[in-house]
């Protein structure tokens, strides 16, 4: 056991360090603080995604026919960490979970335009899973595609926190097309809807933290060749890179790089009595239980990363990791800003806010990964399931 | 980066394994404990003769020379089993010491028959100054003072302690089956039931070449064989965790109340989830400092291998804590009832969880040592 970087390992941290660093523009920043591009889609988010593309790094853990670099996981970890501490709002979810499931299983056309186009930075894709009426259970989802005489299929229904589709090129939606399947995820199929089609709209949720859309499909024909994989077998394309995805959820670095700053922020400030905050003792504290929390964190996300790349990744384990991290996730942001106190609430862009209000915003958005992406309840049956061998209720 | 164990490692697991399964099983722990004794000297020769003891003595003293992390291993499977034997003071606190400080005549008698389970050498290193050591005009030295809970001294020949001095601190190894009338154990009763005693140490000399460090190199000896001591019971709370947490899932699954296995409601699905997860961040922060300290070669990295060791100790107190509590509770009242196996888990994760530095105190070192970095 030997759980330590490779040279090669901290050349690519290097390499991806630099490079982020000189990425990311002012402009960026400045386009970022517009709610409706936090996420990305202004130009200039396109402008640094096209320039990503062209140098190589949004196809790095993709195989060789794509240009790719075959980065193993572990490097595939490091590269988004490196990422996200970089602030930039790269399209995890399009490159890493939708991209690879297009490349396998679209069609010529699909791999040409779409996939092709990701690579290239020039795609965004919006994930349309979640319904009014379905969300932890998703296989109850009521969106409905029938299929034409002419062969293209007639979509109707309403998906919810549609994120990104507001500005997307596509949205990754699952509909049902067989209305009386046994169970209700075999009934389940995928398809790319282009955003300009006309039987698309969407309006804006503004959440807490991010803002997200409502979006609607009404008569939207499609043509066939937007459908992905087999009719009614589209489940196992939404679970299917689950693990991968949840891997990037939980990605330790952006929390390591808040701990570092607020614990610089308070040796360089004191509190109303004039007393050095890094000498109280709750601080301490508070720095010691984040700093503990964080390498478990650090460990269980590389571990799962190598057994990734050993192919014994097992579900008790991604499941895990899940639980873990979202929910250190937010005891963590409650114990830095603690430390910043009353002032930690000021929001970015007022006089006085403290680590440019990122913590702030950081505990506005904090509880979305405890239920999305999985609700930890589910996960947890998971663990008790497949790493206990508990029986399950019902 | 390499998360997995190589094949001697797991060689010395799978045998750990056999051992254990045979005569450390319930039944003959049974007989064990109706001696009131918590040690087992015939397992503990089959792990001698098995060359088990001396997985991380060198080959010269007749061990088989592999690193700290493959000893770890045989005391994660120790406490995987509750084994009734003191493979981390032997092996861990007084052998590790005594191979990397003591003079060669030191090394050369108790090497060897630690190895081959002769002889019983037990450590008490915590930083206590309760002891107080003269050096004599001629060079040998008077010990006096007294300390408690010293692990199997009743069995052990010698003990390795420390003491401080007008030359700063001294760790030296004191005779235990010396007919002497300045040195007295009274034996004590502790929750686990290990066997502890109290040494009363009374103008007690002891020869020169005795002392296996003094002044820095003592502290130096010292804070290592604490932490090295601290990684083990990591290891050790470990398997005793994963353990706990296992027959709990297989007792929650037979159990039947309401007409359904009791592991089907909800709530105890996710709570033993959540022992799945504890158990993970102990392993792995385990691991991490298991793995910093078998494989540093000089000094350089001393201040990542303290915050190591100190998370996994962090760990260690929180689990064996959680884990115990909530497997007593999910099993209901036969967790308390002395006739099935998990009692004895639960009170050596209580004696792990203190042992050492409880999880507050390890708290508040790690957060002197982050405001010693950013300050
Ligand atoms: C900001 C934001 C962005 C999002 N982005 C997207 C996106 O891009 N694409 C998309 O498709 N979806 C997206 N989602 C939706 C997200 O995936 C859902 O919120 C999630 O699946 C949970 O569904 P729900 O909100 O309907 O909660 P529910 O399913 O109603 O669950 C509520 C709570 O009930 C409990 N619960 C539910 N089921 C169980 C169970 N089996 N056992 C025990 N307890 C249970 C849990 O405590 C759970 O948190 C987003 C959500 C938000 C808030």
């Amino acid at each position: 056991m030997n759980i330590t970087f490779t040279h090669e390992q901290m050349a690519l941290q290097r390499e991806v360090r630099d490079y982020m660093s000189i990425l990311m523009t002012d402009t960026m920043r400045e386009e970022m603080k517009d709610p409706e591009h936090f996420e990305g889609g202004g130009p200039e988010f396109r402008r640094l995604m096209k320039k990503m593309g062209k140098d190589g790094w949004i196809a790095l853990s993709w195989p060789k026919e794509y240009g790719g670099r075959e980065a193993t996981p572990i490097e595939q970890y490091i590269f988004t960490e490196e990422v996200m501490k970089a602030g930039f709002p790269y399209p995890f979810l399009t490159t890493e979970a939708i991209g690879p499931v297009l490349a396998d299983h679209g069609n010529e056309m699909v791999k040409k335009k779409v996939v092709q186009g990701i690579l290239d930075g020039e795609v965004v894709i919006a994930i349309g899973y979640s319904e009014p009426d379905a969300g932890t259970d998703l296989a109850s989802l009521k969106t409905r595609a029938t299929q034409q005489a002419n062969g293209n299929w007639l979509i109707n229904g309403q998906k919810i926190w549609t994120s990104l589709a507001n500005f997307s090129d596509y949205i990754w939606v699952a509909a049902r097309t067989d209305q009386d399947a046994a169970k209700p995820h075999k009934g389940i199929s995928m398809f790319l809807v282009p955003a300009d089609n006309p039987g698309f709209s969407h309006t804006a949720i503004h959440t807490l933290g991010v803002r997200t859309n409502a979006t609607y499909y009404q008569d939207l024909e499609l043509s066939d060749e937007w459908r992905v994989g087999e009719i009614n077998k589209g489940w196992g394309l939404i679970t299917g890179q689950l693990n991968r995805e949840r891997l990037s959820l939980v990605n330790h670095g952006p929390v390591y790089q808040l701990y570092q700053e607020v614990a610089e922020w308070a040796a360089a400030n004191k509190n109303s009595g004039g007393e050095q905050l890094l000498n109280k003792a709750w601080v301490r504290g508070n720095l010691a239980k984040v700093k503990t929390g964080l390498q478990a964190l650090r460990l269980i996300c590389l571990k799962q990363a190598w057994a990734m790349g050993e192919g014994t990744l097992t579900m008790e384990q991604a499941s895990a990791a899940k639980v873990y991290g979202t929910e250190f996730f937010v005891e963590a942001y409650r114990l830095l800003l603690e430390i910043l106190g009353h002032n930690g609430l000021i929001q970015a862009d007022s006089p006085g806010a403290i680590l440019k209000g990122k913590l702030e915003h950081r505990y506005r958005v904090g509880s979305i990964l405890t239920f999305g992406g999985g609700c930890n309840e589910v996960q947890r049956e998971i663990i008790a399931g497949a790493g206990l061998w508990m029986p399950r209720g019902r | 980066m390499n998360f997995s164990y190589d094949e001697n490692q797991l060689e010395i697991k799978q045998l750990a394994d056999k051992i254990f399964s045979e005569l450390a099983n319930d039944e003959r722990q049974k007989l064990v404990d109706a001696s009131g004794s918590r040690f087992d000297p015939e397992l503990w020769q089959q792990l001698a003769e098995s060359g088990l003891l001396g997985i991380a003595i060198d080959d010269s003293y007749g061990g088989m020379g592999f690193n700290f992390e493959s000893l770890c291993l045989l005391i994660e499977e120790a406490g995987r089993y509750v084994a009734p034997v003191p493979a981390i003071h032997n092996l861990v606190s007084a052998a590790m010491p005594i191979q990397r400080y003591a003079n060669d005549a030191i090394k050369e008698q108790y090497l060897g028959p630690i190895a081959n389970g002769k002889t019983l050498v037990t450590a008490t290193l915590a930083n206590d100054n309760s002891l107080n050591a003269i050096q004599n005009s001629n060079g040998d030295w008077i010990i006096d003072g007294h300390i408690s809970c010293v692990p199997y001294a009743v069995y052990a020949q010698a003990v390795l302690l420390s003491a401080t001095s007008e030359q700063g601190l001294v760790i030296l190894l004191v005779e235990l089956n010396a007919d002497s009338k300045t040195l007295t154990l009274v034996e004590q009763q502790s929750t686990a039931c290990e066997p502890w005693s109290q040494l009363h140490l009374q103008q007690h000399p002891i020869a020169a070449e005795n002392i296996i460090a003094s002044g820095d190199k003592a502290a130096e000896c010292q804070a290592w064989a604490q932490q090295l001591t601290i990684a083990a019971q990591c290891a050790m709370a470990t398997g005793l965790s994963d353990k706990m947490l296992r027959m709990t899932a297989a007792y929650t699954s037979q159990r039947e109340q309401f007409g359904r296995p009791v592991a089907t409601f909800q709530a105890v699905g996710q709570r033993a989830a959540d022992g799945f997860i504890d158990i993970e961040c102990l392993r792995l922060c385990t691991q991490e400092a298991i793995s910093l300290l078998s494989h540093s070669v000089d000094n350089s990295n001393q201040s990542v291998i303290n915050e190591a060791v100190t998370i996994a100790n962090i760990w260690c107190g929180d689990i064996c804590h959680r884990l115990s509590q909530s497997s007593q509770h999910l099993h209901g009242g036969i967790g308390v009832d002395r006739d099935y196996p998990l009692h004895r888990y639960c009170l050596w994760a209580k004696q792990l969880e203190l042992s050492l530095g409880s999880s507050a105190s390890s708290l508040e070192q790690l957060g002197d040592q982050i405001a010693a970095e950013f300050a």
